[in-house]
């Protein structure tokens, strides 16, 4: 399995606290790679390295044989990196096809063929009902599956997936569950941060934690579950959660 | 589902009656003929003149559009365009005796250049600050032609000759100037509707609308910005060198003036910022008013016809703050913005 | 070298007046985040008022500033209500179209009621005050003593007051303030009608130094709005701070620059700050984007 993203003992830094702090690792090809950690543990922050909203303070990123370091968010979305937002971000004067179209122009010039392919993508994670309803009519939920359509119609090779079952029922959580399972047959390899940890345990390869900016632990789920250093970095103390 | 949507059946497609975003609409191939109409039939010199004056800021209030309703850039400073288009093709006449025909696209591109310059400086502000510094590079640009009387004439102005003549854009007849003026209003028109049926004006929407996730989806916004108001403002220019040829005079403290910027930005908030119809309407409504209000009251009380106009924005901003056209879009089911 | 210590020392003097003018709406920058483009017009009325008093009743400006100061805050709490609150849920351009037009219709009332005259009241002091070598007019010095009183006043009542924390907690986050029981609409209510007084009590120390007339407002707002970015929004110390800058600057470059390009100096001035510092000099981040949609 070759490696699609390197991240190299990045680090970011505001004023005096670490958020992120020298963190490595690689996802490989195919791979749907869970990122926890407690609230305020640098995962947004990493986000934001690898998406190039911030640059490193210190580090590299490495994507696909590119340096991608300092990149601008919109380079690095055109070389394959998608994302989506913790807060549902929608164009609120657009309807939803539209916003899905907006990501669509990355694989599809002409409107007509970018509309074809928003449709597509909407319908694939269940928004067929909704394409000409304005965004100001979603539900959160709704809302969530519009941002993993956005970004999924760019077809990206590697996908940062941010909370994306906040607010979900149960039932929706169990679909999106499966589905974003069924990315990487897809091509699409996934990086996942959530805080419904069922759906990252079931699905995930492979974890990394993430603690005060710092990756704690790496390994198979089940292995993390009982990692002394994940719980007590979740619950405080020590626990049996097995 | 939205009024008369188009079906291409073979050879037979449709036309949506009211306006839509990005294709063309009964209603405005009509509105067409009608101004058209209007600027053949014979009317008298004081209509003729608010006739043409209707058209050419709805082709002003369009091009401000771009950048503030599609872009989101809100600028009260496109005087500062308005001026500079105007400025360049006057100089080139009297100065050069460049035929305006080749003027007043000259004066576009230096507007483009003043749009993109703007852009530049205020690449990293948003919303008041942004605004704000609009009103200041306006300023700048005033007072920069005010004292640099040997380019501009300073504050005793620049006139041009009133000779008529087709190749110095001077004419005697009102119906002239209402046919260009109504030329001009068509062209920014056209373009603005090329725009919204095309990806760039997609990406400025999106830009508008939520710049991060534009980015995200591959939007360059810096790029978005700087060009969207490099055009608005060429289109600007474009309206104030026609202008030029048609007051025959020109000051700094009158042409780059913040009540004129203001009114670039009034007649698309009233009408219906981010659509093509919206600032065509606005200036239907306003110019008229505007004008009757300034020759019955403007010698009556100076200022009332402000007085009267600023209270009315002040309403229709609270209360309909999608302009005419979205107030319009209740009443008729339709939906201007889609 | 007594021209510059003269040049610099009136400059303070001046700039610790334009920010008591400021700091009404560095206030209701950081409260309400919206920005209100008819400030300068808030202060052409009050400057007018103060005129009118002291025209009819032969009373001072100081002393009109009793009257003027209550007024201004009814007239404050009058547009917040009329105009500000309705236009709080709607998207930002509402109220930057509103107060705009509220600039236009209140600098045309004035040009209606009291022509285009530039008026002045009578001279109060006859004397200035010589301190070293250096001197100053009474008016200017009286302006900075009330400004510094009212400043002190103002850090007093925001640090130690319930109202002065509500309104400091409403800056830092409005949502979270009124999660925790503050009732925001009425700290809005307040900030925004007490910038407005003030901006009353900054009228009155001016007008014995400068001319009213009904575009007054435009000079003086962009010189407010460049000193609340300077200072960053919502603090009281950095209006200070950023108007004793502005009043130096204006005060060195009105006498080292030709006086037809002081003007133009200013603004670009202005866009050098908006470029190079949007956050402030005092470094208050996200005071450059306020008005996006969060």
């Amino acid at each position: 399995m070759s490696v699609l993203l390197e991240v190299r003992n990045a680090s970011r830094k505001f004023g005096a606290l670490m958020a992120v702090n020298n963190v490595s690792f690689s996802v490989g090809q195919g791979e749907l790679l869970g990122l926890i950690g407690p609230n305020g543990a640098g995962k947004s922050t990493l986000y934001n390295l690898i998406a190039g909203v911030l640059p490193p303070t210190a580090g590299e990123i490495v994507f696909d044989g590119k340096t991608v370091t300092g990149w601008k968010p919109y380079e690095v979305a055109r070389v394959g990196i998608g994302r989506t937002f913790q807060i549902p971000k929608p164009y609120r004067q657009l309807s939803v096809v539209e916003n899905v179209m907006l990501t669509a122009f990355l694989r599809e010039k002409s409107i007509a063929g970018a509309r074809r392919l928003a449709e597509i993508t909407l319908a694939d994670v269940g928004l067929a009902d909704y394409f000409g309803t304005p965004v100001s009519a979603l539900t959160v939920g709704l809302l969530k599956r519009l941002e993993v359509a956005r970004a999924l119609a760019m077809q990206p090779k590697l996908v940062l997936f941010d909370e994306i079952m906040a607010g979900l029922t149960p039932t929706e959580v169990g679909v999106m569950t499966k589905f974003v399972a069924g990315l990487p047959a897809r091509g699409i390899t996934v990086i996942w941060v959530e805080h419904v940890l069922y759906a990252i345990m079931k699905t995930a390869s492979r974890i990394i934690v993430l603690n005060r900016g710092e990756l704690i632990a790496e390994g198979p789920p089940a292995a993390m579950a009982r990692d002394p250093a994940v719980v007590k970095a979740y619950l405080g103390e020590e626990m049996d959660l097995a | 589902m939205s009024i008369a949507e188009p079906k291409p059946t073979g050879k037979a497609r449709r036309l949506p009656i009211l306006p839509q975003r990005g294709k063309v609409s009964l209603f405005e191939i009509l509105l067409l003929l009608v101004c058209i109409g209007l600027v053949a039939v014979g009317l008298s010199p004081t209509l003729r003149d608010v006739l043409l004056l209707t058209f050419l800021f709805a082709g002003l209030a369009l091009a401000w559009n771009i950048a503030g309703g599609y872009a989101g850039l809100i600028s009260f400073g496109h005087a500062a365009f308005f001026g500079v288009g105007a400025y360049t093709s006057t100089i080139l006449l009297v100065h050069f005796n460049v035929t305006p025909w080749i003027g007043i696209w000259c004066g576009g591109l230096l507007a483009a250049v003043f749009g993109a310059v703007l852009a530049l400086v205020c690449a990293r502000l948003r919303g008041p600050f942004f605004i704000l510094s609009t009103l200041a590079f306006a300023e700048v640009v005033r007072i920069g032609a005010l004292n640099w009387a040997s380019l501009t004439g300073g504050p005793e102005g620049l006139s041009i000759s009133p000779a008529p003549s087709l190749i110095n854009m001077v004419f005697t007849s009102k119906t002239t100037y209402a046919a260009l003026m109504l030329g001009y209003a068509v062209l920014v028109y056209a373009i603005t509707k090329a725009l919204e049926a095309s990806r760039y004006g997609y990406y400025l929407f999106a830009i508008r609308d939520d710049e991060d996730a534009a980015s995200a989806a591959g939007v360059n916004p810096q790029l978005g910005r700087t060009s969207a108001m490099a055009l608005s403002a060429s289109l600007t220019g474009i309206g104030g060198s026609l202008f030029a040829q048609y007051f025959l005079y020109l000051d700094p403290t009158f042409v780059i003036s913040p009540e004129i910027s203001f009114q670039f930005a009034l007649l698309p908030a009233v009408g219906g910022l981010g659509t093509a119809i919206g600032p065509v309407l606005g200036s239907f409504l306003i110019t008229p008013l505007s004008e009757l209000l300034r020759s019955n009251l403007g010698n009556a009380a100076a200022g009332l016809h402000l007085v009267i106009y600023s209270a009315g924005l002040i309403v229709v901003m609270l209360y309909f703050p999608g302009g005419l056209a979205a107030a319009i879009g209740k009443l008729a089911r339709w939906r201007p913005f889609s | 070298m007594n021209a510059f210590g003269q040049l610099v020392l009136s400059g303070i003097l001046i700039g610790s007046i334009y920010a008591l003018m400021s700091i009404g709406l560095t206030l209701i920058f950081g409260v309400l985040r919206v920005v209100n483009f008819a400030h300068g017009e808030f202060l052409m009325i009050a400057m007018y008022g103060a005129w009118g008093i002291s025209h009819l009743l032969g009373l001072n400006p100081y002393i009109a500033a009793i009257a003027i100061v209550p007024a201004m805050f009814l007239f404050g709490a009058l547009v917040y209500w009329m105009i500000i609150n309705r236009a709080l849920d709607k998207p930002h351009l509402v109220v930057v179209f509103a107060t705009m037009g509220l600039s236009i219709f209140l600098q045309n009332i004035a040009l209606m009621l009291m022509t285009a005259d530039l008026l002045d009241v009578p001279p109060i002091f006859s004397q200035s005050v010589t301190i070293g070598p250096f001197y100053f007019k009474v008016e200017l010095l009286l302006g900075f003593l009330i400004t510094i009183l009212c400043t002190v006043g103002l850090q007093w009542m925001i640090r130690t007051t319930y109202l002065g924390k509500a309104i400091r907690a409403t800056v830092q986050d409005g949502e979270a303030a009124m999660l925790m029981g503050i009732p925001v609409p009425r700290i809005f209510l307040i900030t925004f009608a007490g910038g407005s007084a003030l901006v009353g009590l900054a009228a009155c120390i001016m007008l014995p130094l400068f001319s009213v007339f009904p575009t007054v407002g435009l000079n003086f707002v962009l010189i407010a709005f460049v000193i609340v970015v300077l200072g960053g929004m919502g603090s009281i110390e950095g209006a200070l701070l950023g108007g004793i800058c502005v009043g130096v600057v204006q005060s060195l470059s009105s006498y080292y620059v030709s006086p037809a390009l002081g003007q133009m100096f200013f603004f670009i001035l202005f866009l050098l700050v908006m470029i190079f510092r949007p956050n402030g000099l005092l470094g208050q981040k996200g005071a450059a984007n306020i008005g996006m949609n969060d």
